[in-house]
């Protein structure tokens, strides 16, 4: 279930908004360490990297294209 | 040596990329490397475009190709633009996939809002399909105070950029061309006017437990 689905719309706006995004992993770096990051992710899906985290939580279009590619691969 | 074929030989090609080394070469062999190379980017701009069909909902296939081949062709120059920059951490169709799937999402994207009007507000009076301000006004405390921090704390860019990305719902990148700028410039925009609402709710009182917002 995603937070959108546990809370109101005006609740799921208000998280969007006030999200933490520390540490600050730019789109470009993110790009950059996708591939190896979605590798290490299939391999072990515990992988933890904090900083890919939070930004494909922020980034809607930067998560979108690690969720395609790790279905590309699992496919 | 180049860096991808130091990579590629240090982990091992595997056997179907191992017509990567031949990119570079000017004679047949890079043309058949190119061809294949092409090849792997439709694989990733087909997939893309797919899954994101629902965001064309008046395409039909054709169509659907047409984008997958435009995006497949203008990720492949991409990509050989970016060839030495390969270091080996991934596979290397891995590494090109995600090439294709920035390309073709990007197009998805455009194509989807080729034709709708890009609102950017400068406060909650205008607004489709967002969060309204009645929502707003129906809802806590917390975010009558972030409707306040907005009109408030934000420079004027800062503002623009976050109601048209979280509460218009503008595509980055739609939004990045509109604006004449890129991705990576819009997300630091919308990130340092997520700290400034953060930290100005926090002063104020109103955000007084920041690790419930802050796991990834």
């Amino acid at each position: 279930m995603t937070d959108q689905n546990r809370c109101s719309p005006v609740e799921a706006a208000l998280d969007d908004l006030l999200l933490d995004t520390d540490p600050y992993l730019s789109c470009d770096d993110c790009f950059d360490q996708l591939d190896t990051y979605v590798e290490q992710l299939l391999a072990n899906p515990g992988h933890v990297d904090i900083p890919m985290q939070v930004h494909l939580k922020a980034c809607g279009a930067c998560a979108e294209e690690a969720e395609a590619l790790m279905d590309l691969l699992s496919s | 040596m180049s860096l991808m074929h130091r990579a590629t030989s240090e982990i091992g090609a595997a056997p179907d990329e191992a017509w990567a080394n031949e990119l570079n070469d000017p004679g047949p062999p890079g043309h058949a490397a190119q061809r294949s190379l092409h090849d792997l980017l439709l694989r990733a701009t087909r997939h893309q475009v797919w899954r994101l069909r629902h965001q064309l909902p008046g395409a039909g296939p054709a169509d659907l190709e047409d984008l997958a081949q435009q995006a497949a062709d203008d990720a492949l120059v991409a990509v050989l633009g970016k060839l030495d920059t390969f270091e080996g951490r991934s596979r290397f169709s891995t590494w090109v996939y995600k090439f294709g799937l920035l390309h073709a999402g990007v197009a998805v994207r455009r194509q989807s809002w080729r034709h709708r009007e890009v609102a950017l507000p400068d406060t909650f009076d205008v607004s489709d399909g967002g969060v309204t301000p009645e929502a707003f006004a129906q809802g806590s405390e917390l975010s009558r105070a972030v409707h306040a921090a907005i009109s408030t704390d934000l420079t004027p860019h800062q503002r623009r950029v976050t109601l048209a990305l979280l509460v218009e719902q503008v595509p980055i990148d739609v939004l990045a061309e509109r604006l004449n700028t890129n991705r990576n410039a819009l997300y630091k925009t919308l990130h340092d006017a997520r700290q400034r609402l953060r930290a100005c709710l926090m002063a104020s009182g109103h955000l007084d437990d920041p690790s419930l917002r802050s796991t990834p």
